[in-house]
């Protein structure tokens, strides 16, 4: 015996370009949500990565002390100030910090740079903290020095090619006539990273004659804390300034909330539109069958059976449908992401369109609610044609 | 007038070490280069004053940028370490790294060359620049950077006045692998004797310099010129 699943399988068939036209009109519409929700969902991982990979969200300075490479080299390397080492536990003790790391930042000048010389960036650092920061950094070659007392350097990616270093070469602060030897050199961060040379922090203590000071210390507030309550109380801290990354989180993410909701607009919409094809499609098919579903009634049909008919033709085609715009956005997601990034101003390095299984599962079953809602209406309408004045109309 | 173009790949300027006057213009540049070339090339730090210093009666100067990789690939780089003898290594020296080479001129007429190589030395790059005629002859030595305890005597103007004159044809008496010389490069006299390495460095990369120069203006202007020359 035929089923009503076959009978719909089949009705649908009998007008194909109609019915083929209605699936890539609800395909397109699944493309468009999955695509959407997943770039809703890629971007914001993408951009907390990026925000993760600056590193420390707070930088702790000497009151005055310039905070970065390019202000330190304007100075030609002077202006530096420091502050005692032991501040590093004070700040640690505060509950939203979530991991602390002393630099010392120091400039050396060489005057065989160049006519006028030129000056090297040295940062000392303990590797274990910082590179719990600095996840992000990668090494080309080598790795961390792992002596705190030792003469080993670790190389910026740009600072190692001018200098044409490879791990176990040496390298040499004129200034203070000191061999470093290379143990690492680092990939190409785009960041002030790739300027500097790293040395052991203790070394770099002693061979700049600051025992236990520092320029900086980097902390990472913990995710969701009051980074505007834990800089007040850092600032209640003798002689320090304060440089915040916080609000540029902040910013950026409330940016995200705004295109959130745009993307969820632009979403709806695109269900919306879905659905009016879908209700358009099947009224057409009712009413085109008109007579057909009159006889039907005649020789036994009840109304739930006739609803029952076109609510699965309805759910046929937003299942193919369905599937079909899922298939499209996962197969699209990196071309989608591409052209995003090439629109947008600013875009978060990592995959923009991020679709999962959870995503596929729920776009899906919102397309399996539109076609339950959109056949709705036709198949209450089909369900209610009365025999004889179906039988005796002109139409279908 | 004199005719500059921002330079892509200037080792110099790079972010960790800068002429103190020049930093601001330095880190503009940082920002515009960024990799845009897999190796590092060497330019003058300050084209419109070096050009000048290095060729006195020069005018105006035009910069192009080549490669081995574009000009001959690998045969090209079989060929020029063949005449170096010895082979590029490291992760800096490579067949893609970019050079710089500087036309000079005196009014419309072109009257020679400024070219640098960058070379690996023992606490760091060097970069080794001369300056040389049409016919290939060098009219100024300059190092414009050499990070060794030494380097005030590798850069002083009486070490570079002792490679004035000379020419590839000199240099191909010199054998980079030992560092042994006759001839002119020979009589070439090292001013810090306990930087030896810095020393044959600074030879290894004039000799490049000259080669590179040689395949990449001199051989394929005689080529031109022979093609050029009217039948009898």
């Amino acid at each position: 015996m035929i089923t009503k699943f076959q009978v719909a399988y089949k009705n649908l068939l009998r007008k194909r370009v109609r019915s083929f036209l209605t699936l890539v009109g609800i395909a397109l519409s699944a493309w468009v949500l999955v695509s959407l929700l997943g770039f809703n969902q890629g971007y914001e991982t993408a951009l907390n990565k990026d925000i993760d990979n600056m590193g420390f969200q707070l930088m702790i300075m000497a009151k005055g002390c310039p905070y970065e490479a390019a202000t330190m080299m304007l100075k030609g390397g002077t202006g530096l100030k420091y502050m005692k080492e032991s501040i590093i536990n004070d700040v640690a003790k505060e509950p939203e910090v979530e991991k602390t790391t002393p630099i010392l930042m120091q400039a050396a000048f060489d005057p065989n740079k160049g006519e006028s010389g030129g000056i090297a960036i040295y940062f000392g650092i303990e590797p274990k903290t910082f590179s719990q920061m600095k996840t992000f950094l990668k090494f080309r070659q080598g790795q961390w020095f792992t002596d705190d007392n030792g003469f080993e350097a670790v190389m910026g990616y740009e600072a190692a090619e001018l200098e044409q270093r490879e791990v176990g070469d040496k390298i040499l602060i004129p200034e203070k006539n000191v061999e470093f030897k290379v143990v690492g050199i680092l990939e190409r961060t785009g960041t002030q990273d790739d300027g500097t040379i790293f040395i052991p922090l203790k070394t770099g203590q002693k061979v700049f004659g600051r025992p236990d000071e520092i320029t900086t210390i980097g902390v990472k507030v913990k995710k969701d804390a009051d980074s505007t309550k834990l800089e007040d109380r850092l600032y209640k801290l003798p002689d320090v300034q304060i440089v915040s990354l916080a609000e540029v989180k902040q910013t950026i993410m409330k940016l995200i909330s705004t295109a959130k909701v745009m993307v969820l607009s632009i979403a709806i919409i695109a269900i919306l539109i879905a659905m009016v094809g879908v209700i358009n499609t099947i009224l057409m098919s009712v009413h085109e069958r008109f007579q057909e579903i009159g006889i039907l009634k005649t020789i036994g049909a009840m109304p739930w059976d006739i609803f029952k008919l076109i609510w699965i033709e309805t759910l046929i085609l937003c299942a193919i449908g369905g599937v079909l715009g899922v298939g499209m956005a996962l197969v699209l997601s990196r071309v989608t992401g591409m052209l995003i990034r090439y629109v947008l101003p600013y875009a978060p390095i990592g995959g923009l369109v991020v679709i999962d299984l959870k995503l596929v599962l729920i776009t899906m079953a919102t397309i399996l609610c539109i076609g339950i809602v959109s056949g709705l209406y036709p198949a209450w309408k089909a369900g209610r044609i009365r025999p004889l004045e179906a039988i005796r109309s002109d139409i279908g | 007038m004199r005719q500059q173009r921002s330079s892509i790949c200037n080792t110099v300027n790079k972010i960790t070490i800068f002429p103190v006057k020049t930093s601001v213009l330095a880190l503009i540049l940082v920002i515009a280069s960024t990799a845009a070339w897999g190796a590092v090339g060497c330019d003058l730090n300050d084209p419109d004053r070096d050009v000048a210093r290095l060729f006195p009666e020069s005018t105006g100067y035009k910069t192009a940028y080549v490669s081995i990789v574009q000009k001959g690939g690998e045969p090209l780089l079989k060929k020029v370490e063949t005449r170096l003898g010895d082979t590029f290594h490291g992760i800096y020296e490579t067949i893609d790294v970019p050079y710089t080479i500087y036309e000079i001129f005196a009014g419309k007429k072109k009257i020679g060359y400024i070219h640098g190589v960058n070379q690996k030395g023992q606490f760091g790059g060097i970069q080794v620049l001369v300056a040389l005629d049409l016919e290939g002859r060098i009219k100024a030595f300059y190092i414009q950077k050499m990070t060794s305890k030494y380097a005030g005597k590798l850069r002083d103007v009486n070490f570079g006045k002792q490679f004035l004159g000379l020419t590839l044809k000199d240099f191909d008496l010199y054998d980079v692998a030992s560092g042994k010389a006759s001839g002119k490069v020979d009589a070439i006299k090292n001013p810090a004797p306990e930087a030896e390495a810095d020393f044959r460095a600074a030879l290894r990369a004039t000799k490049k310099n000259l080669i590179l120069m040689d395949e990449f203006i001199y051989l394929s202007q005689a080529t031109s010129s022979s093609q050029e020359a009217p039948k009898k």
